[in-house]
């Protein structure tokens, strides 16, 4: 048997076991289990060869990291209730920061220019971003409820807007890069990231495997941290007015 | 004081003046074509039900709301054209829930001042009746009335020219009420504009020069 058929066939033993444990232990998942795991195997099938044609076809290449940053926006923007215009306003606090540091990997040599590289690298940097994107917009719109009394106070007793908000745009920051700082870290003591993983099982050695991916690690902790400024400052605007006000919701 | 203050306080007339202000939210009319004058040394006292844009338009006279329509003049400006931040230490507002901000009462009372010298902490605390054993106290600690009279302290500390009152004795025991009327009244003497949104009878026989009904939907004038 090769070692393709041989990992296509143990996995699929792991799936067909844990459908019947869940059998015998009448847990009502065997049915969903088996349907997940079949519905796994397509659609990485379907995206394995998509990214085949697109590592192939290098303007392929740009429109499928346009169609990521169009996923990421789309769901980010969902979290930014009550904003105009949310998945515009998401598009630009992930897109400016995520491509920005791509191109900049990119440009000085520390990653090729080939699709197989530069893909898989917009793809993390765009999903930390999306990340902090969400996170910090959830928790600001939130913020900005529950501080409300605080806020006007702090505007009453004459201050400028950007202070009467800044600890509640702080709290949102913190809270946005909570899964950056986590990640960065732990990294190596509870998990080992997929850049570190991949690169060890494509044969690279534990040092180039490592340096790579501080590499994409650090740049996420940066990236993160310009997205989750940027959505403040979006959101931001869209909720203040001229002559330093809070606007009503809406 | 300066001479210019001095002259100020006995000029006739009116430091802010609302004309056929008008506010709208969401479709609903909060605020319908309010005019009025608040003068210096003078108490003008806000009447009217629960949504009668009592607390909008206290809000439209040092630029937290801008109105929809018409306009509020600061000193014959429109408060559109000045620097918010300066309008508002000179139309200071206290709140109907004040907000004690993180730290001591001497902090809360310190708060956004450049140089907060301890005389201008205890000539502040003096104005609004608040001991100044109390100065050192978390504020976070303090009861109802104790944050009534630090959050018009707060407010004093910035030398405001007109002191905006949202409810200042709702939810307050009768003494500390009747404090919080002398106090009102005392400053109002001293020659500070004062005006004060409230249901309380009590306080609005003790301290009105001038009356202002704001009848339900917010249309009416004073």
């Amino acid at each position: 048997m090769s070692a393709a058929a041989l990992q296509v066939a143990t996995s699929a033993a792991f799936l067909v076991a844990a459908a019947g444990l869940a059998w015998r232990l009448r847990l009502h998942l065997s049915r969903d289990l088996l349907v997940v795991g079949a519905r796994a195997a397509v659609q990485l099938t379907v995206v394995g060869l998509l990214i085949a044609a697109v590592f192939a076809e290098p303007p392929l290449a740009v429109a499928f990291i346009g169609l990521m940053l169009f996923a990421a926006a789309w769901t980010a923007g969902g979290r930014l209730t009550g904003v105009p215009a949310p998945r515009r306003r998401a598009a630009v606090a992930i897109g400016l920061p995520a491509l920005g540091a791509t191109g900049i990997l990119i440009a000085v040599g520390a990653f090729s220019p080939e699709p197989r590289t530069a893909i898989p690298t917009a793809g993390i940097l765009i999903g930390g971003a999306m990340a902090a994107t969400s996170l910090t917009g959830r928790r600001l719109l939130e913020g900005l409820t529950a501080d409300a009394d605080a806020i006007e106070t702090r505007l009453a007793l004459g201050d400028p807007i950007r202070d009467a908000l800044a600890p509640t745009v702080r709290q949102a920051i913190h809270t946005g890069l909570i899964p950056a700082m986590d990640q960065t870290r732990n990294v190596g003591l509870v998990s080992l990231p997929g850049t570190f993983v991949g690169l060890l099982l494509g044969g690279a050695s534990p040092a180039e495997a490592a340096r790579l991916q501080l590499t994409v690690l650090l740049a996420i902790v940066a990236v993160e941290l310009a997205a989750a400024v940027l959505t403040s400052e979006l959101v931001t605007r869209s909720r203040t007015g001229p002559g330093d006000r809070l606007l009503p919701k809406g | 004081m300066t001479t210019a203050d001095a002259d100020a306080t006995t000029s006739p007339g009116p430091v802010v003046v609302a004309e056929a202000v008008a506010v709208r939210q969401g479709g609903r009319e909060l605020l319908r074509e309010v005019t009025l004058d608040v003068r210096r040394g003078r108490v003008l006292v806000l009447r009217g039900p629960s949504g009668a844009g009592k607390s909008t338009l206290l809000r439209c006279l040092n630029g937290l709301v801008w109105p929809d329509a018409g306009v509020v003049r600061l000193d014959g400006a429109d408060l559109r054209s000045l620097p918010a931040p300066a309008v508002r230490r000179r139309v200071a507002l206290v709140s109907q829930t004040p907000v004690m901000l993180p730290g001591t009462v001497a902090d809360n009372l310190a708060y956004g001042l450049a140089s907060p010298g301890p005389d201008r902490l205890t000539r502040a605390a003096a104005a609004a009746a608040l001991p100044s054993a109390l100065l050192d106290r978390d504020a976070a600690e303090l009861s109802g009335g104790e944050r009534a009279r630090v959050a018009i302290a707060r407010a004093l500390t910035r030398d405001p020219e007109v002191l905006l009152l949202d409810e200042p004795t709702a939810a307050l025991d009768a003494d500390a009420a009747a404090t919080i009327t002398t106090t009102v009244r005392a400053l109002a003497d001293t020659g500070l504009a004062v005006v004060v949104a409230t249901h309380d009878d009590t306080l609005a026989a003790a301290i009105a020069d001038e009356v202002a009904t704001l009848p339900t939907g917010g249309r009416g004038a004073g």
